[in-house]
């Protein structure tokens, strides 16, 4: 038998489950409810509406791919520094809220935003204001960054570990300055991490859907929710499939940007 | 050389990593334009000294001069030294040139010897790719690194080091992991380099061949100290003790008994020899070269034995021969056959004679007569 054949199981769940369905959705977007071929779906997104709806989800996912890069180069920088022993266990503090629920993550979040939340009665028991925090868009990038951030540590962390030191030595031995070292050899050498911690943030981060809704009260709507809501509460699977279409391009288009930025990056792999 | 050009003076260095001592009181100058070689077994703290006058590690006490000046807590991007790393170390983000390139980008144009911008570049431009011809890797510019083989990325890692023009250059067993014949020919190159560009080498190896082949100056180094430190020559030809001897080249290494100046007793025999000044039936370490022992007659040797095994080695045969209670290594053209009796004589000038030190590795050369030695054992 075939090496390649101890790969069937796996081949026939993707047909099942990824192809089929991918052809559902290209099918359903380019037809009206009764199977007539229509570009109508489409047009129907180019709406002032629609697009604000969508500017929305790539804004938000930038601030939080942003932040995540922010909070998550420097924890990376530092557990992954060579004096520090004790890295092991804070790696699997970073991991453990994975072993969870992203919904049960969402929903310990909201009890601690909530107006009578856990944060607010502390604020109020030490004599300050409570503060609207559920039901703004800050709680909803909180959420996603809370989600999100140890997809960024983790590839930046393994690409810093596996750095050899002799290479910082060598920056030093060259005429770098501690300074120099990190912005001519550290940075440089970790992009292939950060792109991979990009690609893994931003992603999911675009078509993030219920977190918003959370932890929103509803006040926040993205793609993922317009798109849940056409194929739920709307029954319009056409509409919905067209919209997903539109974001699975989009997010092809920004993997292979990516690529260009470093065609060795171990994201993606598409172009 | 001019014995007072001392361009790097340790003094009394020592370095402890927590409770284990890795160098102890080593006292060591480097001459300008030398080729120094520091030699030794893994873990006798040869790397450790590299690293201090490279400024990776500071010295738990005692101080480096470099030309007189105390250098001791410099940093490295502050010395006028460059390295050359055992696993090359090369920036995988850049290519050959910008690898090459790396220190002399640091440099300010007024530092490069120009006046602006276009001119540096220019000037870096000159520089690389006169290394690139020095270390044979002309129209590898625009190569990745990762698509060199080892002995292409040393040359790289060489070429790095030297385009800055360092007073000194250290090298941490830079050829340790090539194969035999290109660290042959890397060590004559590294050699001629180092001639034509006037530059101080300080090499670590552990190959003592190599470091007969390449060095000026050979610091022999053992358990945190200096064993000894001299030309090649007068290391492998005067060795100043038992672990230099038996380190430096292949050494018979027998205890005996120096009787009066110029007169040793050893194997139950008294011989002739050309040492002085120890004491009168003082304990000694007697090491002999096996090349320089001379098998003749059984009838006619200061010494007789067995030979106990033949190996050919290409350009002699090594046997061992047991004479007495000692196996003697012995290292001749002619073969003479297993089991058959010969005579061994040993002229005065190649019995050199060593205080004892205490080496308890040393006596693997006693034989034992019911056929268990300690070699074997």
């Amino acid at each position: 038998m075939k090496r390649s054949w101890y790969a069937s199981p796996y081949a026939l769940w993707m047909v099942l489950f990824t192809v089929v369905p991918l052809l559902f959705v290209c099918w359903y977007a380019f037809t009206t409810p009764s199977g007539a071929f229509t570009l109508d779906n489409f047009s129907k997104i180019a709406q002032p509406m629609y697009l604000l709806v969508l500017w929305d989800s790539l804004r938000l996912a930038l601030y939080c791919t942003a932040l995540c890069l922010l909070i998550g180069y420097p924890t990376a920088y530092f557990l992954a520094s060579r004096d520090f022993s004790r890295a092991q266990s804070l790696v699997v503090l970073i991991i453990v809220p994975m072993w969870m629920n992203f919904l049960l993550r969402t929903y310990a979040m909201m009890t601690l935003l909530e107006d009578n939340g856990v944060l607010n009665t502390l604020m109020r028991a030490m004599g300050l204001p409570g503060m609207k925090m559920i039901g703004t868009e800050g709680a909803v990038v909180l959420g996603m960054v809370y989600n999100y951030l140890p997809f960024m540590v983790l590839p930046i962390y393994t690409v810093l570990k596996k750095m050899d030191y002799s290479v910082i030595e060598a920056a030093q031995d060259l005429g770098c300055n501690p300074l120099q070292v990190v912005s001519r050899v550290v940075l440089p050498m970790s992009i292939p991490g950060v792109v991979s911690g990009i690609t893994m943030v931003f992603m999911p981060a675009v078509t993030t859907f219920s977190i918003s809704r959370l932890l929103s009260s509803g006040m926040v709507y993205l793609v993922g929710d317009m798109i849940e809501d056409y194929f739920i509460s709307m029954n319009n699977r056409n509409v919905g499939s067209s919209i997903s279409l539109v974001m699975l391009v989009l997010i092809i288009l920004s993997i292979g940007f990516l690529r260009k930025v470093d065609p060795d990056s171990e994201g993606g792999g598409l172009w | 050389m001019v014995q007072d050009m001392r361009l790097i003076e340790l003094k009394g260095v020592c370095k402890s990593f927590g409770d284990t001592e890795v160098l102890h009181d080593v006292d060591l100058y480097i001459r300008k334009c030398e080729f120094i070689t520091l030699l030794g077994p893994s873990g006798c703290g040869k790397t450790t000294l590299l690293r201090i006058i490279g400024g990776f590690e500071m010295p738990t006490s005692g101080e480096v001069l470099f030309e007189g000046k105390d250098m001791t807590g410099i940093p490295p991007h502050k010395r006028r030294i460059n390295t050359v790393f055992q696993k090359y170390a090369l920036f995988n983000h850049l290519n050959v040139y910008d690898n090459i390139a790396f220190g002399l980008n640091l440099k300010t144009p007024e530092q490069l010897g120009v006046k602006t911008k276009a001119e540096k570049k220019a000037e870096i431009e000159r520089r690389v790719s006169r290394m690139l011809k020095l270390v044979k890797m002309e129209g590898y510019e625009k190569r990745s690194t990762n698509a060199l083989s080892g002995g292409q990325q040393q040359r790289i890692a060489i070429a790095r080091a030297l385009v800055n023009e360092p007073e000194v250059l250290l090298l941490d067993e830079p050829l340790g992991a090539l194969d035999l014949k290109l660290r042959k020919e890397m060590q004559l190159e590294l050699k001629a380099m180092q001639q034509q560009l006037g530059i101080t080498f300080i090499y670590v190896t552990h190959d003592q061949e190599e470091a007969l082949t390449m060095s000026d100056t050979i610091a022999v180094m053992n358990g945190g100290r200096v064993q000894q430190i001299g030309d090649p020559k007068r290391i492998y030809d005067e060795p100043k003790n038992a672990f230099v001897a038996d380190f430096i080249g292949e050494s018979n290494i027998i205890p005996g008994e120096m009787l009066e100046d110029d007169l040793v007793r050893f194997s139950d025999t008294e011989f002739q020899c050309v040492d002085e000044g120890f004491e009168k039936n003082e304990p000694v370490d007697v090491v002999i070269r096996p090349e320089d022992i001379m098998i003749v007659g059984e009838d006619v040797g200061m010494l007789t034995g067995t030979v106990q095994s033949v190996v050919f080695k290409g350009v002699h045969y090594e046997m061992i021969v047991i004479s007495g209670q000692f196996k003697w290594k012995v290292q001749s053209t002619t073969m003479q056959p297993v089991g058959s009796r010969v005579g061994m004589t040993i002229v005065p000038y190649n019995i050199h004679i060593m205080h004892r030190t205490d080496m308890p590795n040393i006596p693997d050369n006693i034989y034992v007569p019911d056929g268990e030695s300690r070699e074997e054992a």
